[in-house]
């Protein structure tokens, strides 16, 4: 017996409607009902914030939110949503630019909490840096580039 | 797992009687339980009960308490200007659960329902004196925070109990919360210490040591000997130390061993008094 559960919700500013089980999260929903395949899972269980979306408004793991709790109100973005927003597109740039990508697994992890902490605060400090993202593990940079892309990000949204 | 049903009850009667039902698992933030869930630690799940339409998210004065909705997550913990004007304790511990991602969704019932020795936000609600509001079907009931634990992973409530909120004496404290773990952000503590100190009349201290026993424990015999004390010098601060030292019952398990947790009940209990004096 298959107990699906109807859930209507905002996915990048649209409202969708999905069937998802009980136990299905918000990752595997996004991924797999629709095809957004930026979030990614990396261990499955709150470490690694690969699977990092913005759950109205805030940095969540979407690894471990039931999509069945979704509800009307609740508005869910992932990188695919913020494709033409301004301070995406300078993190990615200068993630590019800086060096900060090798295999890219974590990135959408990683650009998704850098782009709250953006704009909860425009310029932060290196310690303010390493303190957002310390919940995004990279196992390939070794995270100096990202703070310092991270950073640069920054200077190009003020600088604008 | 496909047989498991989903519940989203909108009111506290209707979780309740479906939380009295067996294998009917309530979920706030999901951190532990989804964790727990893929672990395989539930084989006989029935039911997922969503408690997040439940009137618990709410932080207020009522009389001489504030009372902290079990349904707040640890950001709104922090972010509240009444938990951060009277019990800088507990925000210092809920700054160090998890990293953004987990504090925004991992709720304060979840931390003390779950129950683990390890629950960063349970020794300052100790040293707060808190109090747990219990709703179940045939009513309320207040547990003192110190009585809410009989063991790892297990406390009083009972099937189909919620845990409402947390009732604490409003009262300016100041207070400091340390951790140790494996890094400095993200990880589980080997130990961790929560100091409140307040004055009724007379400066009061009280201390609480987590991860060092099967359940929280308060360390009377340190707050009686810096009540006492007065004036704070090097000798008293030793003797706390001490007194910290012999209340912690660790065992070794993989985060940490059993002499370097009791240790560092004594050094945590010194940095502790240090930051707050
Ligand atoms: C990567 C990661 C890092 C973590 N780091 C820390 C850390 O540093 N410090 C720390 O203390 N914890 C940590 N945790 C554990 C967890 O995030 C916390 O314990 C959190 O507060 C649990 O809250 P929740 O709302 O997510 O609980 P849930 O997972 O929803 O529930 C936990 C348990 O409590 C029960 N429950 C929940 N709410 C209620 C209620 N109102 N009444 C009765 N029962 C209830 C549930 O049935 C379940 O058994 C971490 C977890 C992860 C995955
Ligand atoms: S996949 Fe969600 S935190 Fe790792
Ligand atoms: S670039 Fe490979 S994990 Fe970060």
């Amino acid at each position: 017996m298959e107990n699906l559960v109807k859930v209507t919700f905002s996915l990048n500013g649209r409202q969708v409607e999905a069937e998802v089980l009980p136990t299905m999260t918000v990752l595997e929903m996004i991924r797999r009902n629709f095809r957004l395949t930026a979030a990614k899972e990396g261990c499955g269980k709150g470490e690694c914030g690969a699977c990092t979306v913005l759950l109205n408004g805030e940095p969540v793991n979407s690894c471990l939110k039931l999509a069945a709790s979704l509800t009307v109100s609740d508005q869910i973005v992932t990188v695919e949503g913020l494709e033409k927003d301004a301070t995406m597109q300078a993190i990615q740039h200068a993630f590019v630019s800086e060096g900060a990508v090798q295999c890219g697994f974590c990135i959408p992890g990683m650009t998704m909490t850098s782009y709250k902490l953006l704009q909860s605060n425009p310029d932060p400090d290196e310690h303010q840096i390493k303190q957002a993202l310390s919940g995004n593990i990279c196992r390939c940079t070794g995270y100096r580039k990202i703070e310092a892309a991270v950073k640069k990000a920054s200077e190009t949204r003020r600088n604008k | 797992m496909s047989s498991i049903s989903f519940f989203r009850p909108a009111n506290l009667s209707e979780a309740c009687e479906l939380l009295a039902k067996p294998n009917h698992l309530a979920v706030a933030g999901g951190t532990d339980l989804i964790v727990k869930l893929r672990n395989g630690l539930f084989p006989n799940a029935a039911a997922l009960v969503d408690i997040s339409a439940l009137p618990f998210k709410s932080i207020r004065k009522e009389g001489d308490r504030l009372i902290i909705g079990s349904g707040c997550t640890m950001s709104s913990v922090i972010a509240s200007p009444e938990v951060n004007e009277y019990f800088p304790v507990l925000v210092k511990a809920a700054s160090t659960v998890g990293a953004t991602q987990i504090r925004n969704a991992a709720t304060l019932g979840g931390n003390v329902a779950n129950a683990s020795p390890a629950g960063d936000t349970i020794p300052a609600l100790f040293a707060l004196e808190a109090e747990v509001l219990i709703v179940g079907q045939t009513g309320k009931r207040k547990v003192a925070i110190d009585e809410f634990f009989t063991g790892p992973g297990r406390s009083v409530l009972k099937a189909g109990e919620l845990i409402e909120g947390f009732a604490l004496p409003l009262r300016k404290t100041s207070g400091a919360f340390l951790k140790l773990g494996e890094r400095r952000a993200h990880a589980i503590s080997k130990i961790n210490l929560a100091l409140n100190v307040f004055n009724d009349g007379q400066k009061r201290y009280r201390i609480a040591i987590g991860s060092a026993a099967p359940t929280v424990l308060r360390c009377k015999s340190a707050e009686e000997l810096l009540e006492k004390a007065g004036e704070i010098d090097a000798a008293t601060l030793e003797k706390a130390a001490e007194f910290a030292c012999e209340t912690a019952k660790p065992i070794s398990d993989v985060r940490s061993s059993k002499s370097y947790r009791k240790q560092m009940a004594g050094v945590l209990l010194k940095r502790a008094l240090k930051a707050v004096i």
